[in-house]
């Protein structure tokens, strides 16, 4: 965390993607943000490699032979040596498949937040139980509370589709559906009043997309992410074949969403009985795309929701969304 | 996905959200919204530090709300289902519910008795012929919740003695379970007899309710059953240790389910309904001493909680007739400092996350006012459960060379 003489220091909001990991603090009456990208990628440890890096103040760490750099260089870095990046998270939670997770993302984790000795209140983002499966959150959660806890912060969490309300709900009380469209998953919660009534995720989202584009066309996700994010947007045709691609994994992971919106609804008894429609906000940096909001819309009305909804729309700033409403929530709280 | 089902729109309500409408800071108005919800749902907000007005005004809300229930289209007769924990907190926080069933104890009474059954006024059929009798219930220990509270160095030498059951702790049998349609009948009666056996033998249960809800007495509520082994409970002012003593064992013949899935059929729903309505009648138990194995059941060798997971997660304390204790703090983990681990989490619900989570900060708290790590606290605590369960020990063994004299 990069400290700032008017700073508001009583809270800092963290999103932890599983993409990025976005801090937020408060300036006076703005939102300030930094993110790093939560991947990291080795590379064969120099001498003049480490002190290129130095020089250059790229984040990194050296273990054994290899050189670490993680955060935001290391998607050049990939790039350069035609590698995949490495994840420190899968689906919203630390990488059960890599072994250098939890120490990466602390270093990371590291890059953005200061230690501080006040025990400054903290909150942080964590993804909701993933539908029709069992909450699996707890070593997640945990893990990421005590890295911050021993930074000296006060930590609580927050379900991140319900810091996507908190972001940008108040003009209804902090009544609706916040959607966060991330890298791992897309959360969704719905709230009355800032009470979250209930939530979850479901696993198709940003990687899900990379992925999938990335067997057909053979290019690697690291690549079909780059694009995506740089060039890719729903209206229109594409000469260009990982484009066409993109657009039926987008198609099928709206597709997805929906469906699983209308199951999670048809199947709860805890429905909030509102008298008028709620809004829908969603975020995150798989709903960047131009068009993005009327292919979910359309989907949507296409769709029997048991639960009437209007106002659709992409958060004003979709990336920042959700550690925005994370530092609300820990403004709130202290 | 988890939920908590909100209370229907009303007056209370309407002004909490009118007047939040009102303020222009979001962070003031997510501020407001949080610490008047007590007004809304009707429960009580775990948010720090409430002004006097702020206080008032959940008074007045509550008092509304009260006023608002005697109306009979205000849907939350059968119990206010609100959102309890407005704070953005883990997922315990998100998917909260409260279920909240006024404590009154209903008019229950013994009809008609036979050698082989009880029948009672609430249509409770209890089938008494497979008793089997253990050892009495002369007396056992307690605490005075207020002495651990308060860490006082003796208080495991100070134990008060009872000898009346103080509550219910509710079972699943884990035993084999046949589908539940008619030509599956003689394979279900076949398994229930298989199972009575079984609970009999062992003295397991005080009660069994079996797959067509049907209630047998296994051990007489005059007995201690095993039910419970290593368990710990807590209601207001006291402090319960191995629960077999003190607690009336109640099962389901059933599996438990993950997730959302009943456990138990309607049948059986129904017929623990009525079952602890007349025990509550009989005994005065508070909603608050009707609990889960799981939420009990401690393991001394690792200092964990949820050696058993039984009715860990979703068991139907509303349809039961009573509150969610889910969301109620063990007092194994803020009174003798046990933990938990990854596996116990996974067989419960978010609901009795919420409990692990609120246990948590209380140890935190009480460590803070201490001016003492939470480490050294917790392992304070640990002492304290030790002290006590080398207490019951001496007492039980005491207790043996008596009867041996």
């Amino acid at each position: 965390m990069r400290h700032n003489d008017k700073v508001n220091n009583s809270a800092v909001g963290l999103d932890v993607g599983t993409s990025r990991i976005c801090l937020a603090q408060r300036v006076g009456e703005e939102f300030q943000y930094e993110t790093q990208l939560n991947a990291f990628v080795a590379i064969p440890f120099s001498k003049m490699t480490e002190s290129v890096l130095k020089k250059e103040k790229v984040p990194h760490t050296v273990t054994g032979p290899d050189i670490v750099v993680h955060g935001n260089e290391s998607d050049r870095f990939a790039d350069v040596l035609n590698v995949e990046t490495r994840r420190t998270m899968d689906k919203g939670v630390l990488n059960p498949a890599e072994p250098e997770s939890l120490a990466m993302l602390r270093k990371i984790v590291e890059s953005l937040v200061d230690p501080v000795k006040d025990r400054q209140k903290l909150c942080f983002t964590v993804p909701a139980a993933p539908l029709g499966a069992e909450d699996n959150l707890t070593y997640h959660e945990a893990t990421l509370r005590r890295t911050l806890s021993d930074l000296g912060y006060e930590v609580k969490s927050i379900n991140e589709g319900l810091a996507v309300i908190y972001s940008e709900l108040e003009s209804s009380n902090y009544t609706g559906i916040g959607i966060s469209c991330g890298g791992g998953l897309c959360n969704v919660c719905v709230a009355y009043l800032s009470v979250p009534v209930f939530s979850f995720s479901i696993p198709k989202a940003g990687d899900y997309i990379d992925t999938s584009a990335a067997a057909v066309t053979g290019e690697r996700a690291n690549r079909v992410r780059i694009v995506k994010e740089d060039s890719f947007h729903f209206n229109g045709f594409f000469a260009d074949k990982l484009q066409q691609v993109l657009g039926v994994y987008y198609d099928e992971m709206i597709q997805s969403l929906v469906q699983g919106m209308k199951q999670a609804f048809a199947s709860s008894r805890n429905l909030p009985k509102s008298n008028r429609p709620l809004p829908i906000v969603l975020s995150g940096g798989t709903a960047l795309p131009q068009g993005f909001r009327d292919r979910f819309e359309k989907a949507l009305a296409e769709t029997d929701l048991p639960i009437a909804a209007d106002d659709i729309r992409v958060a004003a700033d979709p990336l920042h969304a959700s550690a925005k409403g994370a530092l609300v929530a820990a403004l709130a709280d202290a | 996905m988890h939920g908590v089902r909100l209370i229907p729109r009303n007056l209370v309500g309407s002004f909490v959200e009118r007047r939040a409408g009102q303020i222009q800071d979001p962070i003031a108005r997510l501020r407001y919204l949080q610490s008047n919800l007590g007004s809304i749902t009707g429960r009580p907000v775990l948010h720090p530090a409430k002004s006097w007005g702020v206080k008032r005004f959940g008074m007045l809300g509550a008092a509304l709300l009260l006023g608002f229930s005697l109306i009979p289209r205000y849907q939350a007769s059968s119990g206010i289902k609100a959102p309890v924990v407005p704070q953005p907190v883990g997922h315990a926080a998100v998917t909260a519910p409260a279920e909240v069933v006024p404590d009154t104890i209903a008019n229950v009474w013994l009809v008609d008795q036979t050698p082989d059954f009880e029948t009672y006024s609430n249509g409770l059929r209890i089938d008494d012929r497979y008793v089997k009798p253990n050892e009495k219930r002369i007396s056992y220990a307690v605490y005075q919740r207020g002495a651990i509270e308060a860490g006082q160095s003796d208080f495991a030498r100070q134990p008060e003695f009872r000898s009346e059951p103080a509550g219910i702790v509710y079972h699943t049998t884990e035993s084999d379970q046949a589908r539940f349609t008619p030509d599956q009948n003689s394979r279900l009666k076949r398994i229930g007899k298989a199972v009575i056996e079984v609970v009999q033998q062992n003295r397991s249960y005080h009660f069994l309710i079996d797959r067509f809800g049907q209630v047998f007495r296994i051990v007489p509520e005059t007995d201690v059953a095993n039910h419970a082994g290593y368990s710990v409970w807590a209601d207001g002012k006291i402090v319960y240790v191995n629960l077999n003593s003190s607690f009336l064992g109640i099962a389901f013949e059933t599996q438990t389910q993950l997730g959302d899935i009943p456990s138990a059929n309607p049948a059986q729903v129904h017929a623990a309904r009525i079952l602890t309505e007349m025990l509550r009648a009989k005994y005065h138990f508070p909603q608050s001493n009707c609990v889960t194995h799981a939420q009990v059941s401690v393991n001394p060798g690792n200092m964990l909680v949820g050696y058993h997971t039984d009715w860990a997660g979703n068991f139907p304390f509303h349809d039961i007739g009573l509150s969610d204790n889910y969301t109620v703090p063990p007092p194994s983990i803020y009174a003798f400092g046990f933990g938990y681990d990854p596996t116990f989490v996974h067989a419960t619900g978010v609901r009795l996350w919420q409990g692990l989570a609120l246990a948590e900060d209380q140890i935190t708290t009480q460590a803070a006012s201490r001016g003492i790590p939470v480490s050294r606290y917790r392992a304070i605590l640990q002492k304290q459960y030790k002290e006590v369960l080398a207490a019951l020990k001496a007492a039980a063994t005491a207790s043996d060379n008596r009867h041996e004299t």
